[in-house]
């Protein structure tokens, strides 16, 4: 230390003498050195980087570590230390000082241990020499279209070849020869869809696999609703989108219509300009659609809290900084939230720029704490639990749920008419009796609803027939005794009518809401009662009540009546079993904490086809029933086997239980809402959000990537929405992010498709286009592309079609011996990256080949199979992880449930994300915990049945089937030492399940929907193990 | 396990050559695989044979190792030193008082900058421990009753001020992402020592008191380094590790069967890729069955004496607690894992010190301190490195009833792997301030962490980016004085 600050203090005293002696050896040898080199080195490709490695650490931007006062990042300083000598270049000291020998004088010096090599120093030699011209930072220069490399002959024509080909030319490198036709076709359905090829399309592509039927094969899968399906999750990381809050109870929040709008974006190739704009400021654009206000969700997908105790403007504070992060990271691939506490440290963002960028999104409608707390009171969420929802929210139709909701009402149909064709052949006096005694009951009461006159306990009068009023204020308890009403009870009802003659509401206050609290008992003739069991309850009119962030369906023991209800108001209890009181048997209701004042019971033998509409059975008028009737009206069949059936009961319940999940084809979604009052932005010194003594700040953008004013230019594209003296609208910021003065979206977001097209972006650190990030490979590539993509208004399907459609997106991944020798990065891409699929695809693609995947596309949050008690330390509220076994434990792993704070362990041992942060790039490791998982998730066991079914389907050999299962998941025959492997496996597996028959009726997995196992349970085992064994496979996780 | 069933180290103590014996065709890389593969194809038998644990790249050691392994016990959140293991008795004395600016002028501060500074007494009364008389804590009565077992560092700094990076930096000597970790480096260059178990092994556990900080799976990251380097963090709850039984109707034999079958298709396909990832994957796969025996057994705390739980104060074996991790933690270390990181997220007390810092050193104190007893008792502790601390140290300044992050002076404290017992090192000024006597940087204690390996911390390099990157970057000495004379 001692002895460097004497040589720096030397350097100062004696630079003049120093430099004198050199210069004439200096000027002997560039001359020579010139000639021998080529062009002049870019400060910003080759001499910055070396700086910055070998220099920048004691003479760059930081002051506190600065020696000797010399910094090099900045021309003038350099120049003004006289580092660089402007009159003469050679004789810079820069130059004398890393040429130099003695361990006094050189530099970098030798402690550091960062030597620069010989042709390092030729290079700054070169640039210095040159006049030592600077450049702005790359990505911080709107980028400019270059261009073109002359075509050369016997070469691709196309632009993206013709930039990759020249600098493999320069390398002295050349191109690895095309992929194999099948690998291709693999590689570009994975790529495009995340699914591999069907077996037609392999065999198609085997018939005729020229550039034409490439390019078609393209337009197909680009066409292809699975398109966006693959696209999404590389944006989701990116925004953080994520099913639950991430802070404390993480509990689940309403956002899914969201992530189905960005997967819908894709496949209605939504213009990456729209695309933003909807996002940051969907909810600004004139007269909004349900899909801006969904697209507007973006603004809603940071971590959220509900903590008690928690400080609301504290984690107002880390909401804000989270978006400022999230902003800066996906459009500007910059390290904006840097800027929190301090200016950047590489980058010219200055903190005020972070909290500029802030005040954009000051105006949402949000709050720190989602909870009303003694100490933290939060009047507009009064009675707020753990359990409810994150507003500003609304309700949006789902295409899912809707299809769904109609597939599954057809389903009903079918169900009901199978039931009553089994029951006339089985039952057939029962269903005649069904028929006469309901006709009989439908004469009287056209309705479907017989008033039940009842007998209460407490002080009532009868005002009208059927009805009854009740004269105290409010009752504790009243009790409701109903006698056998001479057919079987299947649902009740209970009206809510006008508190008086002529009165149009159901109480004298017409806003008095009320809990009604029911009790059913069976009351036998010794008088003993027993609890009678309910199967559903549900109200049209009735509060919600929450669990976890969802409206529970239905009702539990109480009805949660609103204000204002409309006279007529009904509740419907559907019992578990049709209830045939004996003469000497009563049924018992007990009703606790009513306000309620004129009532009617009434009792039906019949089943509403939805609780909430009572008077709905599906039919016009009530219908003359009979047989023929039973074959052709699904609603009579439905009633009659309800009626007589439990068997068929229970069927008809679970497709209705389904359909209630629907929620009527809507959902709910978190959105964006501006306040007319946006909340005061401050600078928060050194991030400290206790610390108001900051300077207020209004929205505005980092000055300096918008020629030095903070405001978007004028020019932007778009009318301005705000006045010239108004502040500045997130309307405005997302104008600004996607204007052609940007420097940096356009760059970001083509490095983004690049990367998922090569395993690589163009410039290598997707998240960093800062100093800190890596100077791209082929910048005028990534500038040709970025200004293509700006030009041809944002239009990510054609971008992504010029990458596909590339010689060097088709060529084999196979390096070359010369590639493998001198580029073993492939820096120079003249070969394809080989890169391992990512977590969503991991399974996908077993599912797809194995016939089982659900391809719908969009709808709430799935759950697939996940071990058991994962989620045990998750509390406020407590829950388990709801398991679905129905078919949607088969759809896309992009519509897998995201829960930050305990993420799937599939999706997190295949390196998928918590979400919690922007995610630009996602890791892709290799361990042991993602083999166990191929081997033993009992997914990929499912997987492995369904393959084995398959291969058993049709009448082959062995070989025959082994060469078909092979296909399906690797899209390609097996060779011959690996078809003799696994007829070798086959038979061995065969051999171990004959001796062990209790583990062949184990191991393969139940399919619902498919057909039963095979009759040889030992035969499917085997296949299941050859199924398994393909699975595992490397290649199988591999994109080659 | 009891003692006797202790693996025993085959090598003499005098001997620091590495073993060489075990087979070593895994490891090859890219263009040699193909040949390797070759012959395994024409042997049947040494492809049936399971495979070796990773060799590290070190042929010979530097130096005469003493440890052979770590067990790093991190107090996540930054417990604070003055309540721990450095007394200040002047700080008690200005408790209460503005801090002298003559310690705090232009340095670093975090939540407490531009607010006026007040010394905040020590919330914790000292006592002398052991025949060394170091001074402890009475919060941690029995850390003090192995006082002559540990060497207390006082003079520890750090550079980062926020839990992340100091994370980042305590565990990669750099705040820059994609630093491969310690534990990653350990087995970089020494290889994997337990055939049946990932080398690195990392598992948390949470206070219930304030002061709990999320911790990132960046923190055990191979970074550039291959990722089979990484490493694997185990539940402390429930099945250790998800996915580690065998599917239904699978039996071991099966199942061995289907991974070797798996494994030659692999080798097959490296003909046609030669792909270094799928060499790994080959590994991996190996790794994977045996973690598949081995891990059941791990966790199986059946065989364990009631006394042994008393020791670590485990209520529940495997209820997810720090003690029941220390256990885990010397199970694991029995069975020859490298390095083993346990996380205790508790100790982040900007406020209500007093209270919560006396929760989470009762869910520390007593296992902490069973772990290196234990270990001694079994004869381990000379040859493996306990280490307790955290990413960095708090103020001596007040933050209302807390203290803030703080970086220029922090504690921690070692024992075992030829670490010399009974001795405090360093010292800070007598504010506690800053360390004055012999600061320990975070690189020099990596260094001297690796010394103890055998290891001369500026010889495990890797090239990357074309720069040779080591553990201690470009900085890192040996503190020799904490290190048992050879």
């Amino acid at each position: 230390m001692n002895r460097r600050t004497r040589a720096n203090a030397e350097w100062l005293a004696s630079r003049g003498r120093w430099l004198c002696s050199l210069i004439g050896w200096l000027a002997s040898v560039s001359a020579a050195s010139l000639t021998a080199q080529d062009a002049v080195p870019r400060y910003n490709r080759e001499i910055r980087p070396l700086l910055a490695e070998h220099c920048f650490a004691c003479h760059g931007p930081d002051a506190a570590q600065r020696q000797a006062d010399l910094r090099l990042d900045d021309r003038a300083a350099a120049l003004a230390a006289g580092a660089l000598d402007p009159d003469d270049w050679s004789a810079s000291e820069l130059l004398a000082r890393i040429e130099s020998s003695d361990p006094e004088l050189m530099m970098p010096p030798p402690e550091a241990q960062k030597p620069l090599q010989a042709n390092d120093r030729q290079a700054i030699r070169r640039w210095v020499l040159a006049g030592a011209a600077y450049e702005q930072h790359w990505a911080y220069v709107p980028p400019v279209r270059p261009n073109l490399p002359a075509v050369v002959e016997n070469q691709s024509q196309h632009p993206i070849d013709r930039l990759i080909d020249q600098s493999l030319a320069k390398q002295g490198l050349s191109p690895a020869p095309l992929a194999e036709p099948e690998l291709l076709l693999r590689r570009l359905c994975l790529d495009l869809t995340g699914l591999p090829p069907t077996p037609g399309q392999i065999a198609a592509w085997r018939e005729d696999h020229s550039p034409a039927a490439y390019a078609r094969l393209v337009d197909d899968l680009l066409g292809s609703p699975h398109f966006g399906e693959r696209m999404a999750p590389a944006w989701l990381d990116v925004v953080r989108y994520a099913d639950t809050v991430g802070y404390h109870g993480d509990q689940n929040q309403n956002v899914f219509p969201y992530r189905d709008w960005v997967v819908e974006s894709f496949n209605r190739n939504l213009p990456f300009d729209q695309f933003t704009l909807q996002q940051l400021a969907g909810d600004l654009l004139p007269n909004p659609t349900p899909a801006d206000l969904t697209a507007s969700c973006f603004n809603r997908l940071n971590m959220m809290t509900r903590e008690g105790g928690a400080q609301p403007k504290e984690y107002l504070a880390k909401y804000s900084a989270d978006r400022v992060r999230t902003v800066a990271g996906a459009w500007l691939g910059s390290t904006l939230g840097c800027a929190e506490c301090h200016d950047h440290k590489y980058d010219p963002f200055q903190m005020k720029d972070f909290y500029r960028m802030a005040a954009y999104f000051a105006d949402l409608r949000q709050w720190g704490v989602y909870q009303d707390y003694g100490y933290t009171p939060n009047p507009d969420l009064r009675g707020w639990s753990n359990d409810h929802p994150f507003p500003p929210e609304i309700q949006v139709e789902v295409p899912y749920l809707r299809q769904r909701l109609a597939r599954l009402a057809q389903e009903r149909e079918r169900a009901a008419l199978e039931a009553a064709g089994r029951l006339l052949a089985t039952q057939r006096e029962e269903v005649l009796g069904w028929l006469n005694a309901t006709d009989r009951f439908l004469q009287t009461y056209p309705s479907g609803w017989q008033p039940l006159p009842p007998i209460p306990s407490g002080e009532f009068e009868f005002p009208a027939a059927g009805s009854l009023k009740l004269t105290a204020e409010k009752l504790d308890s009243v009790s409701f005794t109903i006698e056998p009403p001479g057919f079987a009870i299947q649902s009740l009802r209970l009206e809510l009518l006008p508190h008086a003659d002529g009165a149009d509401s159901i109480h004298p206050n017409p806003d008095q809401r009320m809990n009604l609290t029911f009790s059913w008992e069976l009351q036998g003739a010794d008088g003993a009662k027993t609890p009678l069991k309910i199967h559903f309850a549900d109200a049209a009119a009735k509060l919600p009540a929450y669990y976890n962030n969802a409206e529970q369906l239905g009702m539990g023991n109480t009805w949660r009546v609103p204000g204002r209800v409309p006279p007529g108001s009904s509740a419907v209890w559907a019992l578990d079993e049709p209830l045939r009181l004996q003469p000497d048997q009563r049924l018992v209701i007990t009703l606790k904490g009513t306000a309620a004042r004129m009532l009617r019971w009434s009792a039906s033998p019949l089943v509403p086809l939805d609780l909430r509409q009572p008077g709905e059975f599906g039919w016009g008028l009530a219908p003359v029933l009979d047989v023929p009737l039973l074959s052709s009206s699904s609603v009579v069949a439905r009633q009659m086997a309800l009626a007589i059936s439990p068997a068929e009961r229970q069927t008809l319940r679970s497709i209705e239980g389904s359909m209630r999940e629907c929620r009527d084809g809507k959902a709910w979604v978190q959105v964006s809402q501006p306040m007319n009052q946006p909340l005061v932005t401050r600078v928060l010194p050194r991030g400290d959000w206790t610390n108001e003594t900051g300077e207020v700040v209004a929205p505005g953008v980092p000055a300096f990537l918008n020629g030095g004013r903070s405001e978007p230019l004028s020019n932007s594209s778009g009318p301005k929405v705000a006045p010239a003296e108004a502040i500045e609208t997130r309307l405005d910021l997302a104008r600004w992010l996607v204007a052609p003065e940007n420097p940096l979206t356009a760059r970001v977001q083509v490095n983004r498709l690049w990367k998922h097209f090569f395993g690589a972006g163009l410039s290598a650190v997707l998240d960093d286009f800062g100093i800190q990030g890596q100077y791209p490979t082929h910048p005028d590539l990534l500038d040709w592309l970025a200004v293509e993509f700006r030009e041809r208004a944002w239009d990510t399907k054609h971008i992504v079609r010029l990458i596909v459609t590339s010689q060097a997106y088709q060529r084999s991944s196979q390096p070359t011996a010369a590639a493998r020798e001198r580029d073993p990065k492939n820096l120079w891409l003249a070969h394809q990256n080989a890169r391992r699929l990512e977590a969503e695809i991991v399974r996908d693609q077993a599912l797809a080949a194995a016939g089982l995947l659900v391809v719908d596309v969009g709808g709430p949050p799935v759950f697939p199979y996940q071990p058991p008690g994962y989620y045990s330390q998750l509390q406020f509220p407590d829950r388990d992880y709801p398991e679905q076994r129905d078919d949607r434990r088969y759809r896309r792993s992009v519509y897998m449930h995201w829960q930050r704070t305990f993420l799937h362990p599939l999706l997190a041992n295949f390196d998928a994300p918590p979400r919690e942060e922007c995610t630009g790039m996602r890791t892709e490791a290799n361990t042991p915990l993602q083999a166990l998982t191929l081997l033993n998730d009992p997914g990929f066991i499912e997987a492995a049945t369904g393959l084995a079914r398959i291969a058993l389907a049709t009448a082959e050999s062995d070989r025959q089937r082994l060469e078909r299962l092979f296909e399906r998941v690797l899209s390609r025959r097996p060779m011959a030492a690996e078809l003799d492997s696994l007829l070798a496996f086959l038979a061995s597996q065969r051999e171990h399940f004959q001796a062990h028959p209790e583990d062949a009726a184990k191991l393969p997995r139940p399919i619902p929907g498919l057909l039963p196992a095979p009759a040889d349970p030992v035969e499917l085992a085997a296949w299941v193990s050859v199924g398994r064994a393909v699975l595992n496979l490397h290649e199988t996780i591999t994109r080659y | 396990m009891s003692n006797n069933e202790r693996p025993k180290d085959p090598q003499g103590a005098g001997m620091w050559q590495r073993d060489l014996r075990r087979r070593t065709f895994l490891r090859s890389a890219g263009l040699g695989f193909g040949s390797v593969a070759l012959n395994l194809l024409l042997n049947k038998e040494a492809m049936a044979a399971p495979a070796a644990g990773d060799e590290g790249v070190l042929k010979e050691l530097h130096f005469p190792p003493r440890a052979k392994r770590i067990i790093h016990l991190c107090m996540a959140g930054g417990p604070s030193q003055l309540e721990s293991f450095d007394y200040k008795p002047r700080l008690k004395e200005l408790d209460g008082q503005p801090f002298p600016e003559s310690f705090t002028a232009g340095q670093q501060l975090a939540q407490l900058q531009n607010t006026p500074l007040k010394a905040f007494g020590p919330q914790a009364e000292f006592r002398k421990w052991g025949a060394s008389g170091q001074e402890i804590s009475e919060l941690f009565p029995e850390i003090g009753g192995i006082a002559d077992q540990i060497c207390i560092l006082r003079s520890l700094h750090t550079e980062q001020i926020n839990h992340d990076p100091a994370h980042a930096f305590m565990n990669s000597g750099s705040i820059i992402k994609g630093r491969p970790s310690m534990g990653s480096w350990l087995l970089y260059g020494l290889g994997n020592a337990t055939e049946n178990l990932p080398g690195f092994v990392v598992m948390t556990s949470t206070s219930r008191c304030g002061g709990a900080q999320p911790i990132s799976a960046r923190q055990w990251s191979a970074g550039f380094l291959p990722s089979r380097f990484q490493g694997v963090q185990f539940q402390s709850r429930g099945a250790a590790v998800h996915y580690i039984g065998n599917p239904e109707g699978v039996c071991q034999s099966a199942q061995r069967q289907l991974i070797d079958e798996v494994n030659q298709l692999n080798r097959l396909a490296n003909e046609r890729y030669r792909d270094p990832e799928l060499e790994t994957r080959i590994a991996q796969y190996e790794l994977a069955a045996r973690m598949q025996t081995s891990i059941p057994e791990l966790t199986d705390f059946s065989g364990e004496t009631q006394e042994t739980l008393d020791l670590y104060g485990v209520k529940q074996p495997g209820d997810g607690s720090f003690a029941s991790n220390c256990l885990l933690a010397r199970r694991l270390a029995e069975r020859g894992v490298r390095m083993i990181q346990l996380y205790h997220r508790s100790w982040d007390h900007h406020g209500n010190l007093k209270s919560d810092m006396a929760i989470a050193a009762r869910d520390v104190d007593r296992a902490s301190a069973a772990l290196v007893r234990d270990l001694q008792r079994l004869g381990m502790l000379d040859e493996t490195i306990v280490i307790w601390g955290g990413e960095f140290g708090r103020t001596p300044m007040g933050q209302g009833n807390g203290r803030d992050h703080h970086i220029l002076s922090m504690c921690a404290w070692v024992a075992g792997g030829g670490f010399r017992g009974g001795l405090t090192y360093g010292a800070t000024d007598e504010l506690g301030y800053r360390a004055v006597e012999d600061p320990v940087s975070v690189h020099d204690l990596h260094a001297t962490l690796l010394r103890q390996f055998g290891v001369d911390h500026k010889r495990l390099t890797y090239r990357y980016q074309g720069r040779d990157f080591r553990l201690t970057d470009v900085s890192g000495e040996i503190v020799t004085e904490i290190c048992q004379p050879s």
